[in-house]
C-alpha cells in the first residue's frame, strides 16, 4: 500500500503583526492511499482549507507549521520547515473553489494551459497547445473550440473542467480540490463528480476533496476527516458518514442537510464554530454540544470504534478505555 | 391558484442583454435574448420559488422584478403598476415596497460602515425623522435576531450567517410587500442553512409578504416555498405546487434536475 499523503500531528497557523500564532490547524494526523478519495468535511473558518493548503504547498510566508507533512514519502513540512520542491505542482495539484475568479480572463484557456505546461516542461506553444487539447478531451470538453475561448465564454460547469485540465496538464497524481462542486447546481455537480471518478480510475489519481457538504461527499469518498475547530473529530468510511455518524457534530450536520420529498424539519447547530486561534481546553465541540457532559473538560483522545476514529468521550466505554 | 392580490405579474417578458459581434460585427448592435416570453405571477403573501440550473435566467428575471432591466417586449406589473412605464421618481416609489437580499452576503455589504450604519441608510436616504431611525433599526435587528453588539460592527467582523440576517434586516427595513432572495443559503454552511430557513419563514408569518427565492436548491426551495416555477433556457417549463413538482414531475427536465439531485446528494 503505497501513502499518497501522511499527516503527522500537523499544525499549521497563521502569524499575526505583534507575532502572535493563531493556530488553525492543531495537531491532525491521518493517512492518504494512493487512488483513495479523502475528504476534509466540515464548517467555514474550521481549517479544513488550510490542511489543503499545507498539502499542495500554498501556505503564505507568514504561516508557522509543526509536525510532519509527507507526499509520497517526501517529507514536505518537518516542523516550520518546508519543501516542496518537485512536489507542488508536478505531483500535487490544485482545482481552485471557484473557477470563474481564478482563471485569467484576459488569457483563452489555450494560452492558460500553454504558460502551465511551458514552465513545468518547457515546451514551446505549438506542442503544448497540441498537449492541451488531450487534456481538454479528458475533461470532456470540446477542445478545438474551448482552447481559443475566453473563460467568461464558458459556463460554470466548463470553466470548472477547464480549471481541472489545467491542474492535470502537469501530469499530478494527487489533485487537491477545494469545494469543487458549491458553485454549481445539482445538475452539474452530478456530472463533475462523475468526472473526477472517471479521472480516478483512467488517470489512476488520488483525490483530496474539500468540503462542507457531508451528504453529497459521503457517497463518493473513499474516507472522511470530519474537521472542527482544526481537530480531525471523526474519521470513517464515506458510506458509514452517513449511515452512522459518530460524533454528535457530525450528526448534527448530517441533520442540517435538506433532503428532497422528505420534509423532516431542520435542525441547524447552535452557535457559531470557534474562531481560529481560540483555545478550547477540552473537546472542541463541548460548547455547541447538547450531548456534553463533566468528562468533556478533558480533550478526548481518538477512539476506535466501528471501522471508524472517533474523539469523543461518549465512545470511551465502547473502545475499553 | 392562491387568491388575493396579483403583487408581481409579468406578461410575455422578452428580455436580454445588448451585445456587439467581433471584428466589423461591432458596427451593429444586438440583444442576446435570456428571457423568451416569461409569465408569472406572484399572488399576496405567497412563497414562489424560481428553480433552474445556471444559466436559465432566474437572475435576469430578477433584474426585471426589480426594474433593474427593461424588457425587450411584454410588462411588468409590481403593486399593479407597469414599472417600466412610470416615470424614475414613481417607479423607485413602488420599487420600495420590494426587499431584496443578494446572492452573496460576503460581496454585498459596505466592509467600511457599521452594521447600525447599513441598516438607518436605506431610512435616511427616504428622509424618515432621525429619531424614527434608530427605533426602527432595533426593531428589525431584534426581528431578525441581531443583537445590539452586533449593531456596532464592521460586516468583515461577522460570520457569514450574522451578514446574511443583516442582509435580510436591511431588505425589510422599509416593510415591504414583497422580498425577493437570490440564492439566499448558497453562500452559507449546511450547518447554518436551517437557521436562515427558519429566519426567513418566520418573517413571512410575521409581516405577511411575499417571497420570491430564485435557487438552484430543491431541497432549499422545498422549506422555503409554497409554489414552484421551472426554468429552462429562458422559459418557464413547469409550474405548480412545489410538493407535486418533486413527487409528480411533468416535465422531462424537471425529472432529469430532480434525478440529479437525489442522485448527488
Amino acid at each position: 500500500m503505497v501513502l499518497a499523503v501522511k499527516a503527522k500531528d500537523l499544525r499549521v497557523g497563521y502569524m499575526d503583526e505583534e507575532e502572535n500564532i493563531l493556530w488553525a490547524v492543531k495537531g491532525v494526523s491521518f493517512e492518504v492511499r494512493q487512488g483513495e478519495v479523502f475528504c476534509l468535511v466540515g464548517e467555514s473558518g474550521c481549517g479544513k482549507s488550510t490542511i489543503g493548503n499545507t498539502i499542495i504547498g500554498i501556505l503564505p510566508p507568514y504561516a508557522v507549521t509543526e509536525g510532519e507533512l509527507y507526499v509520497f514519502n517526501k517529507p514536505v513540512v518537518v516542523g516550520n520547515l518546508r519543501d516542496y520542491t518537485g512536489i507542488r505542482g508536478r505531483v500535487v495539484s490544485y482545482v481552485p473553489q471557484n473557477p470563474g475568479t481564478s482563471l485569467n480572463p484576459y488569457q483563452t484557456i489555450g494560452t492558460q494551459l500553454y504558460y502551465v505546461l511551458n514552465s513545468v516542461y518547457g515546451w514551446d506553444k505549438k506542442k503544448s497547445l497540441e498537449v492541451a487539447k488531450k487534456y481538454l478531451s479528458l475533461v470532456e470538453l470540446d477542445p478545438e473550440s474551448v482552447i481559443d475561448y475566453y473563460p467568461h465564454e464558458l459556463s460554470g460547469g466548463m470553466q470548472q473542467r477547464a480549471a481541472i485540465a489545467i491542474a492535470l496538464s502537469t501530469g499530478a497524481k494527487i489533485l487537491v480540490a477545494d469545494e469543487p462542486t458549491s458553485a454549481l447546481d445539482a445538475h452539474l455537480r452530478l456530472q463533475l463528480i462523475k468526472l473526477l471518478m472517471k479521472l480516478r480510475e483512467t488517470e489512476s489519481l488520488t483525490l483530496i476533496l474539500i468540503t462542507h457538504d457531508l451528504v453529497s461527499t459521503g457517497k463518493i469518498c473513499d474516507t472522511v476527516a470530519v474537521v472542527y475547530s482544526g481537530k480531525i473529530v471523526e474519521k470513517c468510511s464515506g458510506s458509514n458518514v452517513i449511515i452512522e455518524p459518530l460524533h454528535p457534530y457530525t450528526q448534527m450536520l448530517a441533520d442540517a442537510v435538506p433532503l428532497l420529498g422528505i420534509k423532516r424539519p431542520l435542525k441547524s447547530i447552535p452557535g457559531e464554530p470557534p474562531k481560529p486561534g481560540e483555545e478550547i481546553a477540552g473537546c472542541v465541540f463541548a460548547p455547541r454540544c447538547p450531548l456534553a457532559f463533566e468528562k468533556c473538560v478533558e480533550p478526548p483522545p481518538s477512539f476506535n470504534v466501528y471501522n471508524g476514529e472517533v474523539a469523543c468521550w461518549r465512545y470511551a466505554n465502547i473502545a475499553g478505555r | 391558484m392562491p387568491d388575493g392580490n396579483v403583487i408581481v405579474l409579468l406578461k410575455d417578458v422578452v428580455a436580454g442583454y445588448q451585445t456587439t459581434g467581433r471584428g466589423w460585427r461591432s458596427l451593429f448592435k444586438h440583444v442576446n435574448v435570456v428571457l423568451r416570453g416569461v409569465n408569472l405571477r406572484v399572488y399576496d403573501g405567497e412563497r414562489v420559488a424560481i428553480i433552474g440550473e445556471s444559466g436559465s435566467g432566474k437572475t435576469t428575471l430578477l433584474k426585471v422584478v426589480l426594474g433593474l432591466l427593461k424588457p425587450v417586449k411584454g410588462s411588468v406589473e409590481v403593486l399593479g403598476k407597469d414599472i417600466y412605464k412610470l416615470p424614475w421618481r414613481e417607479r423607485v416609489n413602488v420599487l420600495k415596497q420590494v426587499g431584496y437580499v443578494p446572492q452573496d452576503p460576503y460581496k454585498a455589504l459596505n466592509p467600511k460602515l457599521r452594521v447600525r450604519t447599513i441598516l438607518s441608510e436605506p431610512l435616511e436616504s427616504a428622509k424618515a425623522k432621525p429619531e424614527e431611525v434608530e427605533g426602527r433599526v432595533r426593531e428589525v435587528a431584534k426581528m431578525v435576531q441581531l443583537s445590539d453588539k452586533i449593531l456596532d460592527k464592521y460586516p468583515g467582523e461577522l460570520s457569514g450567517g450574522m451578514m446574511q440576517r443583516v442582509l435580510i434586516a436591511r431588505s425589510i427595513i422599509h416593510d415591504p410587500e414583497i422580498l425577493i432572495l437570490d440564492e439566499p443559503t448558497s453562500a452559507l454552511d449546511v450547518s447554518i442553512q436551517a437557521q436562515i430557513i427558519e429566519l426567513i419563514n418566520n418573517i413571512h408569518k410575521k409581516l405577511e409578504l411575499a417571497i420570491l427565492t430564485v435557487t438552484h436548491d430543491l431541497g432549499v426551495a422545498q422549506y422555503l416555498s409554497d409554489r414552484a416555477v421551472i426554468l429552462y433556457k429562458g422559459g418557464v417549463i413547469e409550474e405548480g405546487y412545489i410538493d407535486d413538482i418533486i413527487t409528480r414531475p411533468k416535465h422531462e427536465y424537471t425529472n432529469l434536475l430532480i434525478a440529479s439531485y437525489k442522485a448527488s446528494i
